[in-house]
């Protein structure tokens, strides 16, 4: 039951998601009746799965909002900007007591269902005030003539039951529907129909054989009752008949549905829906009519209810539709399978230690010297390596969803500020590692916010300095290298270079008369305690946010780079790797311990040279490239060997040099954290086992060129005093 | 993967929790002072091989060893309580222990290996027989040691680990030292 539980509450924050999404969309262009009915569908299926794991509260507020959504739709009230905050703000209440039925709450706090019933009134009072439209369905069925004398005496609805072998497997429970329809009003009479029982012995105790014959009594109208089995509409056959049906109706029921006939008339009798009389009379008029004289009321189920005014031919029409789209829609999942992301990970690990095993056996195989075995064994790695691959692709999502949230933010907060923005996004198919989506997105976040606070400016002043009026951000996403970078671009005003450093110099972190280049201002705002805006915001600007940003994208081994340009915009840009998992890496040697350099950063590969002087750059070809000591870096013990190599690695547009002392190969490496313990440790990313069993060091390039850069200006400035 | 494991903990016996106020302790020497500490957090005890060092990290953390597919960190204790680093002998040995710590508000379960000179034995150690410990003289800081344990007429120093090994402290230290070793002018 928890799992259905879990899987309610996934299934309906999707489900607002796609609410959000059709809402907004209908803001943005008076969208088509296809928006119309998925804002609807996503309400109603949220209202149907909260009856059916009995959380009366979401059904409740849900419910007022179907109807007002089910007004919109019949165009009986107008779409407004107003209505639409409204709704937006409904969905938001929507999922804050999806978090409360999360914690097991049976009653949401006070406070939420006073804000609920706020949203309640202001929706009934705007559904109220709109133009009527259509007149309640329900009320012209009294007008209509009755075809034959022989309606039957009954307030009762009869609703008559038939759910599929597989509707268990399926995750529903018959019972619940029934707790859930006697909410709608008092089930008068139960008779369960066990008739395609079959004997003991074929019986499958997962399957379901049960029907029922149900005389129901409520006020409801018929699509309300319908809707109680929306949920297993597909897996039942359902025939609700109205109170005074006629009795051609209930003969037809009973011809329609497997059972025998006359064992069913009985339970029809028994439960009252019908008189034994009305039954015989009934099934003598079902009799093979004479030649040539059909009866003139055995008409389908559907064209009586269109008849009787029961259901309107539009809803019949439109709940054809649905049931189409919603098959559509079932096929479309039946190609995904929901997987609990620990089974995932676990897969993942063992792919890991099967990578690092081979690794090993590779080793083995190559030492040997075996010819067959190394032919086995490498195409054991090839394996393995596809086999690697697959599995990682199983945890690389779409970061279009994640984009895609940022439609409601932009939306937000442009309002509150006053300004008018438009968000862009491309790249949204890009791909990659579901736990790196996961965690991006609060940074993110913060970006897109700081960049409406304070990168783009009010109207008036984007107008005075010829821009257009409404500001433009966008959120960009591709592949570069094997990573992943995504950039935030707004064309605001851009930095303040002048302010930064005037801050910096105020909070200690740049001393006076330092120079800095406009790129290494521009990235003090990635400093702790730093903010620049005048005033303080509830959105930003309590100068905590850039330095958590930077510290967010750094533990998930990223980096984050700013470019500005005066009066034309900012740029970030977010370079992260694909996985958090397993790295092809370069395996070094220097000292005693073995390193590994991610291998997509390594450029080449060369011998260093004798130097004769001290300086740390070499000549690449014409080209000066600065290069670090691993051994001066780490102070490692121990002499330095004769002959060194460097490793040319690129950092972002940065060429620089590793000097090691062997280099041992190509590599594939599962990434295993260094844990808590080393969290101050920079330039070493994680760590890995290699074939051998030893542990091998991941280098973090840009931090080791962070440190190298920071100690020789340390040096630098230190020694103009000597 | 070849550290052959020299000494794993069973199941403990059904007489351990016979007598109440006893607890049952791992003894072993660290320049030639006998320590122990509770046998409940010990996982297993390793033979020394296959270390690798961390570049910039204070001494008492001599490094990483694979065990058995985790990277787990290893402690020098005599680094750790202000003496020289441990030389390694014939037999010196790993002790892993199981240690838990918070962070951001939720428990996290860490294992760590212990590096002594060499193991003795698993002894009881009455409740009684543990006479706190003595304000200096020890030459470890005071809040390392739990308490000291009478055996056969001497002392045995039983180590707090929750202190001696707590995550939040060493890791702090590492920030300093290595604050000291990337970023001061050398």
């Amino acid at each position: 039951m928890d799992e259905l539980l879990t899987v309610f509450v996934t299934e309906s924050r999707e489900q607002l998601a796609a609410l959000e999404a059709a809402l907004l969309q209908l803001e943005a262009a008076s969208g088509d009746a296809d928006t119309l009915h998925a804002i609807f569908r996503a309400a109603h299926t949220i209202k149907g799965g909260a009856g059916v794991i009995e959380c009366d509260y979401i059904v409740a507020f849900t419910h007022v909002v179907e109807n007002v959504l089910d007004q919109l739709r019949n165009g009986d009230i107008a779409v407004s900007a107003e209505l639409i905050a409204l709704l937006l703000a409904c969905g938001d209440h929507i999922g804050l007591l999806l978090g409360e039925f999360e914690i097991r709450r049976v009653h949401p706090t006070a406070e939420l269902q006073l804000a609920g019933d706020a949203l309640l009134a202001r929706l009934q009072r705007d559904a109220r005030t709109a133009p009527p439209g259509l007149p309640p369905a329900g009320a012209s069925s009294a007008t209509q003539p009755s075809l034959g004398q022989d309606m039957i005496e009954s307030e009762c609805w009869h609703i008559s039951l038939r759910f599929e072998r597989h509707v268990l497997k399926n995750g529903m429970d018959p019972l619940s529907f029934l707790h859930y329809l006697g909410t709608l009003g008092t089930i008068v009479h139960l008779e369960t129909v066990a008739d395609a029982m079959p004997p003991a012995d074929q019986m499958d105790a997962e399957a379901c054989y049960l029907g029922f014959e149900i005389r129901f009594a409520s006020c409801a109208d018929k699509t309300t009752i319908e809707r109680v089995f929306e949920f297993v509409r597909d897996d039942c056959t359902l025939h609700i008949l109205p109170p005074d049906s006629r009795l051609a109706d209930y003969i037809d029921l009973l011809q329609s549905l497997p059972e025998d006939t006359m064992r069913l008339g009985e339970i029809l009798v028994r439960i009252g829906a019908l008189t034994q009389a009305e039954l015989d009379d009934g099934l003598l008029m079902q009799q093979p009519p004479m030649a040539g004289a059909a009866p003139p009321d055995v008409v389908p189920l559907g064209e009586i209810l269109v008849q009787q005014q029961v259901v309107q031919p539009k809803l019949v029409e439109a709940a054809i539709i649905r049931q189409a789209r919603v098959s559509d829609k079932k096929t479309a999942e039946a190609r995904l399978i929901r997987i609990q992301a620990d089974k995932l990970d676990r897969l993942i690990d063992l792919v890991g230690e099967l990578v690092i095993a081979s690794a090993s056996v590779s080793l083995l195989a190559s030492r040997s010297g075996r010819a067959e075995l190394l032919e086995a064994s490498s195409l054991m790695m090839r394996l393995v390596e596809s086999t690697r691959d697959s599995a990682l692709q199983l945890r690389m999502v779409q970061i279009g969803e994640t984009f895609s949230r940022f439609n409601r933010i932009v939306r937000d907060v442009s309002k509150e500020l006053g300004k008018d923005i438009e968000l862009v996004i491309t790249g949204g198919e890009t791909e990659l590692d579901k736990s790196v989506v996961e965690k991006i997105g609060d940074p993110l976040i913060h970006l897109v916010r700081n960049a409406i606070d304070h990168g783009i400016e009010p109207t008036a002043r984007r107008t005075a300095a010829g821009k257009p009026p409404r500001g433009r951000l966008e959120l960009n996403a591709s592949h570069d290298s094997g990573s992943i970078v995504i950039t935030v671009s707004d064309d605001g005003g851009g930095l303040n270079r002048d302010k930064i450093v005037a801050k910096a110099t105020e909070r200690g972190l740049l001393q006076p008369g330092h120079n800095l280049s406009e790129a290494e201002i521009d990235n003090l705002i990635f400093e702790p305690g730093f903010s620049t805006a005048d005033h303080v915001s509830s959105l930003s600007g309590r100068g905590v946010g850039m330095d958590v940003v930077k510290r967010n994208i750094q533990s998930l081994r990223g980096h984050v780079d700013v470019r500005s340009a005066p009066g034309a915009g900012t740029r970030f840009s977010i370079r992260l790797p694909l996985t958090m998992a397993i790295i092809d890496g370069f395996l070094v040697g220097t000292g005693q311990a073995n390193y590994v350099v991610p291998l997509d950063m390594v450029v080449e590969c060369l011998e260093l040279s004798p130097q004769t002087s001290d300086n740390h750059y070499l000549n690449l070809r014409g080209e000066v490239l600065p290069f670090i000591r691993l051994h001066e870096l780490f102070n490692l013990p121990g002499k330095r060997p004769a002959r060194e190599n460097v490793v040319v690695v690129r950092t972002g547009a940065q060429k620089v040099g590793i000097v090691v002392d062997q280099l041992l190969g190509e590599f594939q490496t599962v990434i295993k954290p260094l844990g808590h313990l080393f969290q101050s440790l920079r330039g070493i990313g994680g760590s890995t086992i290699l074939g051998s069993g030893e542990v091998a060091l991941i280098l973090d390039v840009p931090a080791l060129v962070a440190i190298a850069t920071r100690r020789e200006s340390r040096e630098a400035a230190s020694t103009p005093a000597t | 993967m070849d550290q052959s494991t020299a000494l794993v903990r069973q199941d403990p016996p059904a007489t351990f929790v016979a007598a109440p106020g006893v607890q049952q302790f791992l003894t072993f020497m660290l320049n030639a002072e006998a320590f122990a500490v509770g046998i409940l957090n010990i996982k297993e005890i390793i033979e020394y091989g296959q270390l690798t060092g961390i570049p910039l990290m204070p001494a008492f953390i001599r490094g990483v060893i694979n065990l058995r597919g985790a990277v787990v960190p290893v402690i020098d204790l005599s680094a750790r309580f202000g003496a020289r680093p441990t030389a390694v002998a014939r037999r010196t040995c790993i002790v892993i222990v199981e240690m838990h710590h918070q962070v951001d508000d939720s428990e996290v379960q860490q294992d760590i290996g212990i590096l002594v000179d060499s193991v003795n034995e698993v002894l009881e150690i009455p409740a009684g027989e543990i006479e706190p410990a003595p304000a200096f003289g020890a030459n470890i800081r005071a809040d390392f040691i739990r308490g000291m344990g009478k055996v056969a007429g001497g002392f045995v120093i039983i180590l707090d680990l929750d202190r001696v090994l707590s995550i939040t402290e060493m890791s702090q230290i590492a920030t300093l030292a290595h604050a000291g070793t990337a970023l001061a002018p050398p």
